[in-house]
């Protein structure tokens, strides 16, 4: 499963968010998602890949930027 | 109530008038090192009832209380458009907290070794959260209030609604308590007390033995009870039916001992109890006693009752239904209140069961192993008796 798929199967099962209202080009903030939930979010993310996301990269807007940015850092762990 | 009995409070009471036991035998631990531990466990389904997107932001023991709270209210005729009594207060005992967030977090810290636990995991723990969570659910917008009182934690939440209630306050109160902490980090440290009851050569399930000349201690449980408490015609008027009439509180301290309970103490908190509810000793047919089958609890509960009911104790029936739902700490007071209000509702009593062989010490009516009927039982009393001597003491009457 890819990075995105597996933030897209998060955010169905465990944050409840319709399977059609995400796409790539979804932005985070825009799925209604609190600060506490998008934090659980990232942290389960992290916790998948056994990646580190230090705050300052955390700032991406789109769902395809994030899996974008978890990709780089699990390739960046296994260099 | 979610309970170790199951959620439907009739059928509860059902089963404990039966004398069944919930205790089972459960593999506890981790990969490399678990052991078989008795406990009585609580099976519940939050589905329906709670949201998916709150349920990983709630730890066992608030998703617990939600689900009791919304039978509460639903069998109260207080939910209307999925939104509770919104005047109303609510007043939840739990003794620990989000104790599985707390191990899930030193688990990765520890073993792990990582610093990046669950960013929930503080809400997840704080012990107010199950109140919380209630408040959030169905709109109250009263005060919501936690009271942290070890064993006597939902015994105190009640009697402190009770007091909001009749002293005006309040019209309508929520009121119960919550405690789910069976995981491993924390029943170690139970076991480190030497209070847990061994296994009987019966099986689990006899092992809680109340009042026995053979008890050995107690065994955790989990569970919710909540309790919705206003005036008698105002659910009357909605078409609702009251359990029973909650008349008095009591509430003492031992200032003795740490884990050691007194008679003292003990006593003072039952006479507070009867005069708050301007009752004689006499008037008292029923008490559902603490009694956790340690050694020395047992006898000093049956000390006091002695001293506090003088010779109308050899009159009293007095059951310790732990025997059957285990110890539920921060719940415990509010199972068996709630237990309480069901045997004056039912005019019925329910055992302490696996008491064959009674301590000479305790030597008063402790319904053994059998239910039976109490067709002129107008009052009861439930005790609450904590680590650190905080003793909590229920009174009500039939409706």
């Amino acid at each position: 499963m890819s990075s995105y798929d597996y933030i897209k199967q998060l955010l169905v099962e465990k944050h409840d968010i319709k399977p059609e209202a995400i796409s790539p080009d979804t932005k985070l903030t825009e799925l209604g998602l609190d600060s506490l939930s998008i934090a659980e979010l990232l942290f389960d993310v992290a916790d998948k890949y056994s990646i580190d996301i230090p705050d300052e990269r955390a700032n991406f807007t789109t769902l395809g930027e994030g899996a974008a940015l978890v990709d780089e850092l699990v390739q960046a762990k296994g260099a | 109530m979610v309970s170790p009995h199951g959620d439907d409070p009739d059928e509860v009471f059902e089963r404990l008038y039966a004398g069944e036991s919930a205790i089972r035998k459960v593999r506890s631990g981790t990969e490399d090192s678990s052991v078989d531990v008795l406990l009585a466990m609580a099976e519940f389904d939050p589905a329906g009832t709670i949201p998916k997107t709150q349920l990983f932001l709630m730890d066992r023991n608030s998703q617990m209380a939600v689900v009791a709270a919304h039978r509460a209210l639903t069998n109260a005729k207080l939910i209307a458009e999925d939104r509770g009594p919104a005047a109303a207060g609510i007043y939840m005992g739990c003794g620990l907290g989000g104790a599985n967030a707390m191990q899930e977090a030193y688990r990765i810290y520890y073993q792990r070794k990582s610093r990046k636990v669950k960013p929930s995991s503080v809400p997840l723990i704080m012990a107010n959260a199950p109140a919380s969570h209630i408040s959030m659910r169905y709109g109250i917008l009263g005060p919501s209030f936690t009271y942290s009182i070890a064993c006597s934690s939902s015994a105190v939440a009640i009697g402190e609604a009770f007091r909001a209630v009749r002293d005006g306050y309040l019209d309508c109160a929520v009121a119960g308590g919550t405690e789910s902490m069976l995981n491993d980090g924390a029943i170690v440290a139970w076991e480190a007390l030497s209070v847990l009851a061994k296994e009987h050569p019966d099986g689990p399930a006899a092992s809680s033995r109340p009042f026995a000349k053979d008890r050995t201690g107690f065994v955790l449980g989990e569970g919710a009870a909540t309790l919705v408490l206003e005036e008698a015609g105002a659910a009357r008027a909605r078409g609702a039916r009251p359990i029973a009439e909650i008349v008095g509180f009591g509430a003492s301290s031992d200032a003795h001992n740490l884990t050691q309970p007194a008679v003292d103490g003990q006593v003072r908190a039952m006479r507070a109890a009867l005069a708050d509810a301007r009752l004689v000793p006499e008037a008292i047919g029923y008490v559902n006693a603490h009694a956790t089958a340690t050694a020395a609890g047992d006898k000093i509960e049956i000390d006091a009752l002695k001293q506090a009911f003088g010779d109308h104790a050899r009159r009293l029936a007095v059951s310790a239904t732990k025997s059957m739902h285990g110890h539920l700490v921060g719940a415990a007071g509010a199972l068996e209140f709630a237990i309480t209000l069901l045997a004056l509702n039912k005019q019925r009593l329910p055992p302490t069961a696996n008491l064959t062989v009674p301590d000479p010490e305790c030597d008063l009516d402790c319904v053994p192993c059998r239910g039976r009927p109490a067709l002129d039982l107008e009052y009861a009393l439930s005790n609450s008796f904590a680590f650190g001597g905080s003793n909590a003491v229920l009174v009500a009457r039939r409706a």
